[in-house]
């Protein structure tokens, strides 16, 4: 069979084979050849100012006003490489051609753009694996801050979330679901070429592209940490011609949803305690945020190999809670240097960032639903100016004055990143690269709170203390992360088989080292909360009521690692990979890991002539990735002092005890996956996509498992303990609904659905549930609200079947029968944490100068337990003696016993969201003028969504608690910050 | 040429990559002690040593794990949910009603820390029984260590009965149950055994206070042999009352403890060496923390009261049979006067004045200035009491809505002036008082007369010096029990005493009588079962 397939391609392409040699052999004889061109966009507009660069030389031009350039290439084998900032670089072969027509287009899907891997970039059309690029045009826009808010929605498989409109928020990121328990469930970031770079290291606003390494076939390379996913950032570079961009946004921003609950008359109805005023606590804590962003760029190229590129950006965001935001300054330079005739290639990247947030107490947010609707702002009654701040505070657990929380204490951070990447390469032989990479991160991380005095909340630095208890409570921490990364990468680019096989490789050999440090102190007792700026004033020193803390650690990673594709005539596309890593923090019996991939694709439509087809490709790979332990030592028994002295002879002398039980064979997670694809392009490549199913399995899940005691030494072991299998599909799809010279319509979207199933835990823990979690205080510490047991998926929310309530008012739960009872000692799965699908779906459309895109995004089939309302919503005297009562559509007044967890407080949070809506103008500006282009937009976020959840915001959340437990998705939490509308103005120019 | 060029590079290269692939993290430890590097000179053995008893500061205390077992089931304690505050998924109701599960923290919390200070023995006896020969001096720690461990298997005996015995540091298969009886066995050899080399020091011996010494070992016998019933299941014979007794008279013979002339003195602040300690635990609100009563038991505004460090959970309180059995000029003979009684509003009236009611705080409160009263803009509106805070005796309700300012709070120990919540009083685990009315029940019941003239004068002892109240004339095995619930209060013996004078299952105030006696024993907790395949549950549960 494989033999007559060779056969008959060999039959069909003979005659283009001959050819294509005695073309080599005319262009190796000739002198230059003149190319003419003429580049545009996807529009037909001419693009000017774009770069056209002989690959791998220094000879380059730009495109005039017209978009038209002239170029003189070696032979006809040259590669014209096109770039230009915000669309992906264009590479192309000469051929037979003197006359090129370019088309540029910032929309992915296209076979030819450059798809950024691994160590080194494929054209779409090779790539043999689940990859996803985004390019800056199709970035996300408006009020942006965060790298990952770029390509919320824009990549099927790729979930990013962040419940509320917390300005110093992270966003949770998880590629197809979750693939590990107990080691980093983010993907790997690597920012041109740097591994493990913060994702935030770069500005939002440098980045030409985001590539997805989805499968583990594409991931492999990456070994110990490619199996949460990766993410590739290529950030913008330098052309030829001078250019300095503008970008300035300025951003309104405003709460759209608080947590329902009575108002100040309702409250007095059902019995709360009336004490006068009428106030709306969400509103004293909320503002119009103001937020405005501005990045400079000057990026530009010599004749003689250099080019560069510096960028500036300053943020300053206000978050519509009172007192938090944030004022960023980031910069990074970009420098790029040819010599010895453009053998030798050095490039350096440094970038720094300063950010200085404050971040204010999320829990105001949670104390603003509960506090007590009629108490008046301030206060003079002994009775409730219990501190002497002049605020109404009252003593009940977990309650506080929410205005007090924000205005009193004072919260702030101070992030510092800083950033080095330099690469040096030689070019032995034509095709035969080496490089060597030198990589330098540093981020630094000082925090500074302080509770004055009068402050009265218990809970806001979680240790029961605040500024009344200790007389004024400080608290100031400084952690640094420093991680250096040395390789040196071997590739190799050649023709073979009469150029019909194209073979590039490439092995390499990588080294990484990271240390940590910090220290932190919480210190009371301040003569005067105007000194309390130096903790060193603090009474606490001196009577050894002062805590502190300091670690230092470091761990190290040492890899080889080799690739190789193969594409035989654009039709058979081949890859294998294999890195072996090892890691300092695996077990002592196993410190190296091997991860090899393979992936395979054929283009059908180069083999078979399908009417209206212009691509269709089958691909299928698999790969096995790796995860790390998530901090260091895990795999020793490590003493460590109790906290707590011991009396001794008179006096007290520490003690030591063991922190956790070794073990010696601690190894990485090892995930195999399988992706069988299909990309294609249909209708004169207007409408393209791609389909993706994969299949997963986690193996020896690393968990912190509890193990029995005795025979061990404490009950918890860093431990390799399951299986994890997950699948799903994805889909994504672009059509170019209407495409002429003055209207265009593009649509696009895409889906994916996972699931993902505990499917085996080792035989200690058989039939065990693992990662419980709880509601929490006040008083329901101990029920169980989500678990995860062996044999059923991920994400089970736990608890009783609420049937209604008998006619005295009480719970009536389904006693496992479908009966109704009174007790509720049945439980068993009432929701999932986790969605079935998620979809996001765009819209562009270009009518003469102006553009309108709107993208939709929504997660569908997940459930959220609603805490707020499992705590507060009935007007029993459990609630309404001490707080103020959640009031949805669920509120029952009839209910008349102490809330109990049930089905009741878990709701369906599918939704679907206008996240996003744009409508920009292109200002036509005459290409010899001092200014090339303006383009003015507006952006609105958030602008509406379709939803039964109730609360705030029903966006999945990935994991609960602190740490954040990942086995326990689903739940809402209490102090989750306002969902917020934003809309921004942005001018774009060009010089 | 290029050829050769390449080679000579991937030479370099070769040789750097050899360097660079050492993965050994032992390299990068920087702060951490590992097993190999640390317990290697006497002052890092003695920091190990001591784990084995901070592993009790932590617990202790604390409402998380052993008091809660030990008090919350029995008729002298109650944490009752106030409100929206205590229910915590009901194991306290559930506690209260001996209706535990496995899978409540009570049990879990408890079973872990025991077992861990099993373990800490177990390890430390791994490092030290091997230096022996080479250091006879460390004969002394070993002993120390298997009487401390005999000690943390009484408790193990006394709450879970069928445990596993687990002497062997490296033995890492998970242990079957062993019998109530082997266990038993094993704690009385073992302590026997260790008698020989441990110290006969006094209380106000700074080289082994707040350490097992010769006397601490022949209490836990002692106290071995009272309970021996409930622990092996056969009926006590002489033998075993003698041994009991024997136990207890070398205590007392040996004149290094005698009742403290002033009960509050066992546990007021600078309580360190008080002549009633056997066994205490040296806490310290800054260098040995854990003893958290004042956050168990008093209201959060109580924090004005003692200019205190921190925000009290106002939970624990006594109920108001139990405060009664103090006043109550029957049940407790002695001088009369005015006392907070047991109505709802805690209306004076008029009772015995045992000196012992320090055990709680009662009344009316007021700011540290004394006479501020102090307030509660939170008071509930069915509480008669209003906004000043008033502790009462009185409780309206199990759950769910207790009134907040109900019930006696537990003031046994000290509360004093600026304490952070964290006390610094030593808290004692095995007093002198304790044997005294150990041996005084001995007596009884072998002879089978509680009028047995030795018990009864041992008992009145007891009486007058520490409560100041009339001498019993007669005594009954009731009002015995009456007497060690008024001194032994709050010491986490109520629970063995109820178990041994048959009135556990028995109803009283919040807890109706149990169907059977299954709940004499805590379940072994659900994540132990679960982790160890080879552990049986105990029966009931």
């Amino acid at each position: 069979m494989l033999m007559l397939m060779h056969l008959y391609l060999f039959r069909r392409f003979k005659y283009v084979t001959v050819l294509a040699f005695a073309m080599c052999l005319t262009s190796a004889l000739s002198a230059q050849i003149s190319v003419q061109g003429k580049v545009s966009d996807n529009n037909g507009q001419a693009l000017s100012g774009v770069s056209v660069v002989v690959k791998n030389t220094s000879t380059g031009v730009t495109t005039d006003a017209n978009g038209s350039f002239s170029i003189s290439v070696p032979r006809k084998s040259s590669i014209l490489v096109f770039s230009y900032v915000g669309f992906p670089t264009q590479e192309m072969e000469i051929g037979d051609k003197t006359s090129l027509t370019v088309t540029l287009s910032p929309l992915s899907g296209q076979l030819n753009e450059v798809v950024v891997v691994g160590y080194g970039t494929l054209k779409r059309k090779e790539v043999t694996s689940a990859v996803a690029t985004v390019s800056a045009a199709q970035f996300n826009k408006g009020n942006i801050s965060d790298v990952a808010q770029l390509l919320q929605g824009k990549v099927s498989g790729l979930s990013i979330a962040k419940p509320g409109g917390n300005p110093n928020g992270g966003y949770t990121i998880r590629l197809r679901g979750l693939s590990t328990l107990g080691a980093n469930t983010s993907p790997l970031v690597v920012v041109d070429g740097q591994i493990g770079a913060d994702i935030n290291t770069i500005d939002p606003n440098d980045i030409q592209s985001i590539d997805v390494l989805k499968d583990a076939a594409s991931a492999a390379i990456y070994g110990t940490r490619g199996s949460s996913g990766v993410i590739i950032i290529t950030t913008k570079r330098g052309g030829r011609t001078p250019v300095v961009t503008y970008n300035g946004s300025a951003t309104v921003e405003d709460p759209i949803k608080f947590t329902a609950h009575m108002t100040a008359a309702e409250f007095k109805a059902a019995g709360g305690k009336d004490l006068g005023a009428t106030t709306d606590w969400n509103k004293e804590i909320t503002r119009n945020g103001f937020s405005h962003i501005h990045n400079l760029a000057l990026s530009g190229g010599t004749g003689t190999g250099t080019t560069y590129i510096a960028s500036m950006n300053y943020r300053n965001v206000e978050g519509v809670a009172i007192r938090t935001g944030f004022q960023q300054v980031n910069a990074h330079f970009g420098l790029q240097q040819k010599a010895l005739k453009d053998r030798m290639n050095f490039t350096v990247d440094v970038t720094t960032t300063r950010r200085n947030s404050h971040f204010g107490f999320d829990r105001a947010f949670q104390y603003a639903t509960i506090f007590n609707p009629t108490a008046p702002l301030h206060t003079t009654d002994p009775l409730y100016n219990i501190t002497g701040s002049g605020y109404v505070e009252q003593n009940f657990v977990e309650y506080a004055n929410p205005l007090a929380v924000l205005e009193q204490n004072s919260n702030e951070g101070v992030l510092k990143r800083s950033n080095i990447n330099a690469t040096a390469s030689y070019e032995f032989i034509r095709g035969l690269r080496f490089l060597v990479r030198y990589t330098q991160e540093t981020n630094s991380n000082f925090r500074k709170a302080y509770l004055p005095k009068t402050s009265f909340d218990t809970r806001l630095l979680g240790d029961n203390q605040s500024g009344y208890t200790r007389n004024g409570y400080a608290q100031q921490q400084d952690d640094e992360g420093y991680s250096r990364l040395y390789e040196n990468t071997l590739a190799y680019d050649t023709k073979l088989m009469n150029s019909d096989l194209s073979l590039n490789a490439i092995a390499g050999y990588s080294y990484q080292a990271f240390n940590y440090n910090g220290d932190f102190i919480r210190a009371g007792d301040f003569l005067s909360d105007v000194n309390a700026d130096n903790i060193a004033n603090a009474g606490d020193l001196k009577n050894g009521k002062a805590t502190a803390n300091s670690y230092k650690n470091a761990s190290k990673l040492v890899a080889f690692f080799g690739r190789v594709n193969l594409n035989y005539k654009d039709i058979v596309f081949l890859a294998a990979s294999l890195r072996r890593e090892g890691s300092t923090q695996f077990g002592a019996n196993n410190k190296w890991g091997m991860f090899p991939a393979v992936s395979a694709g054929v283009d059908i439509s180069r083999l078979v002539d399908i009417p209206k087809v212009n691509a269709l490709k089958f691909r299928a790979s698999y790969g096995v990735t790796g995860a790390l332990p998530p901090e260091p030592y895990l795999s020793f028994l490590l003493y460590e002092p109790v906290g707590r002295n011991f009396f001794y002879n008179g006096v007290y002398i520490p003690a030591y005890e063991p922190r956790r039980n070794a073990n010696p064979d601690l190894k990485w997670e090892k995930k195999a996956e399988l992706d069988f694809g299909l990309d294609f392009a249909l209708l004169e490549n207007r409408l393209t996509g791609t389909i993706d199913y994969y299949n997963r399995k986690t193996s020896d899940l690393l968990f912190n498992a509890t193990v029995p005691v005795p025979p061990n030494q404490t009950d918890k072991k860093w431990m390799n303990i399951g299986t994890l299998e997950s699948k799903g599909i994805e889909l994504l799809l672009n059509y170019d609904v209407i495409k002429n010279k003055n209207f265009n319509w593009n649509t696009g979207v895409n889906y994916s659905t996972y699931n993902v199933k505990l499917t085996k835990l080792n035989k200690d823990l058989a039939g065990t549930v693992i990662g419980a979690s709880n509601l929490g205080s006040p008083g329901q510490e101990q029920t169980q609200i989500t678990r995860a047991v062996e044999g059923q998926n991920i994400g089970i929310i736990y608890g009783a079947i609420y049937k209604g309530l008998d006619p005295t008012g009480k719970y009536l739960f389904d006693d496992g029968t479908g009966k109704a009872v009174l007790s509720d000692a049945y439980k068993t799965k009432i929701g999932r944490g986790l969605p079935k699908f998620e979809l996001g779906f765009t819209n562009t459309f270009r009518y003469g100068n102006f553009d309108l895109n709107f993208f939709l995004r929504g997660q569908f089939g997940h459930d959220l337990v609603n805490t707020n309302r499992a705590f507060f919503e009935t007007s029993q005297p459990t609630v309404i003696s001490s707080y103020n009562v959640v009031k949805t559509k669920f509120y029952d007044p009839a209910l008349k016993s102490p809330l109990t967890f049930s089905s009741l407080y878990v709701e369906h949070a599918s939704f679907l969201e206008l996240d996003n809506a744009t409508l920009g103008y292109d200002f036509k500006l005459n290409p010899a003028g001092g200014i090339k282009s303006i383009r003015a937009y507006v952006t609105g976020q958030n602008l509406f969504m379709i939803t039964n959840y109730t609360g705030v915001d029903p966006e999945v959340r990935y994991a609960y608690g602190n740490p954040p437990n990942v086995l326990a998705p689903g739940v809402d939490s209490r102090d989750t910050y306002v969902r917020t509308r934003s809309f921004t103005l942005g001018v774009n120019l060009k010089f | 040429m290029k050829l050769l060029s390449i080679l000579k590079y991937s030479l370099i290269g070769l040789v750097f990559l050899a360097s660079c692939t050492k993965l050994d993290e032992e390299e990068l430890i920087y702060d951490r002690a590992t097993g190999q590097n640390f317990g290697n000179t006497d002052s890092e053995i003695v920091a190990l040593l001591a784990a084995a008893y901070t592993n009790l500061y932590g617990n202790f205390g604390s409402d998380g794990s052993i008091m809660r077992l030990e008090e919350v089931p029995t008729d002298e304690i109650v944490v009752p949910t106030r409100g929206p505050d205590w229910g915590d998924g009901g194991h306290w109701v559930r506690l209260k009603l001996h209706t535990t599960i496995a899978a409540d923290g009570g049990p879990t919390n408890t079973w872990s820390f025991l077992f861990k200070g099993v373990n800490t023995c177990n390890r430390l006896l791994n490092l030290l029984e091997p230096k022996v020969a080479a250091t006879p001096s460390y004969k002394k720690f070993v002993s120390e260590m298997k009487a401390l461990r005999a000690i943390y298997y009484y408790w193990l005996l006394d709450l879970f009965g069928n445990v596993p015995i687990s002497t062997d540091f490296t033995k890492t298969d998970p242990p079957a149950n062993n019998t109530k009886k082997e266990v038993y066995d094993f704690i009385e050899k073992e302590l026997i055994a260790a008698l020989p080399d441990l110290q006969k020091t006094g209380p106000n011996d700074n080289a082994t206070y707040g350490r097992v010494n010769y006397y601490t070992a022949e209490f836990a016998l002692a106290k071995l042999y009272l309970n021996s019933e409930f622990y092996t299941g056969a009926p006590v014979t002489g033998a075993t009352w003698d041994k009991c007794i024997a136990a207890c008279d070398d205590i007392i013979n040996s004149t290094k403890y005698s009742l403290a002339p002033n009960y509050r003195d066992n546990f007021k602040k600078d309580n360190k060496g008080s002549s009633e300690f056997i066994w205490a635990l040296a806490y310290d609100d800054i260098q040995a923390t854990g003893f958290q009563l004042p956050h168990m038991t008093l209201h959060m505004a109580s924090q004005a009261t003692y200019q205190m460090g921190g925000q009290p959970w106002n939970g624990w309180a006594t109920v108001q049979e139990f405060y009664n059995s103090y006043i109550d000029p029957v049940q407790n003979p002695g001088p009369q006067g005015p006392v907070v009684g047991t109505d709802p509003t805690g209306t004076t009236t008029t009772g015995t004045q045992d000196k012992r009611l320090s055990n709680f705080i009662v009344g009316k409160q007021y700011n540290a200035d004394g006479v501020t009263p102090l307030l509660d803009g939170a008071a509930d509106a069915t509480d008669p009491d209003g906004a000043q805070i008033n502790f009462t005796p009185y409780m309206n309700e199990l759950q769910p809505a207790a009134w907040r300012q109900s019930g006696a709070r537990i003031g046994k120990w000290e509360f004093y002036r600026g304490m952070t919540g964290q006390l610094s009083n030593d808290l004692v685990i095995f007093r002198y008082a304790d044997i005294v009315l150990t041996k005084a029940e001995a007596l009884a019941r072998k002879a089978n007369n509680w009028n047995d003239a030795t018990a009864l004068a041992l008992v009145n002892q007891i009486r007058t010096v520490h409560g100041g109240v009339t001498p019993y004339v007669t005594m009954t095995a009731a009002t015995f029990l009456a007497e060690r619930g008024r001194e032994m209060f709050f010491e986490c013996t109520r629970r063995q005493d109820q178990i041994r004078f048959g009135t556990y299952n028995s109803a009283y105030r919040f807890h109706p009588a149990d169907g059977d006696a299954h709940s004499q024993l805590f379940p072994i907790p659900e994540s132990v079962i679960n982790a160890n395949k080879n552990l049986k549950q105990n029966p009931g549960y």
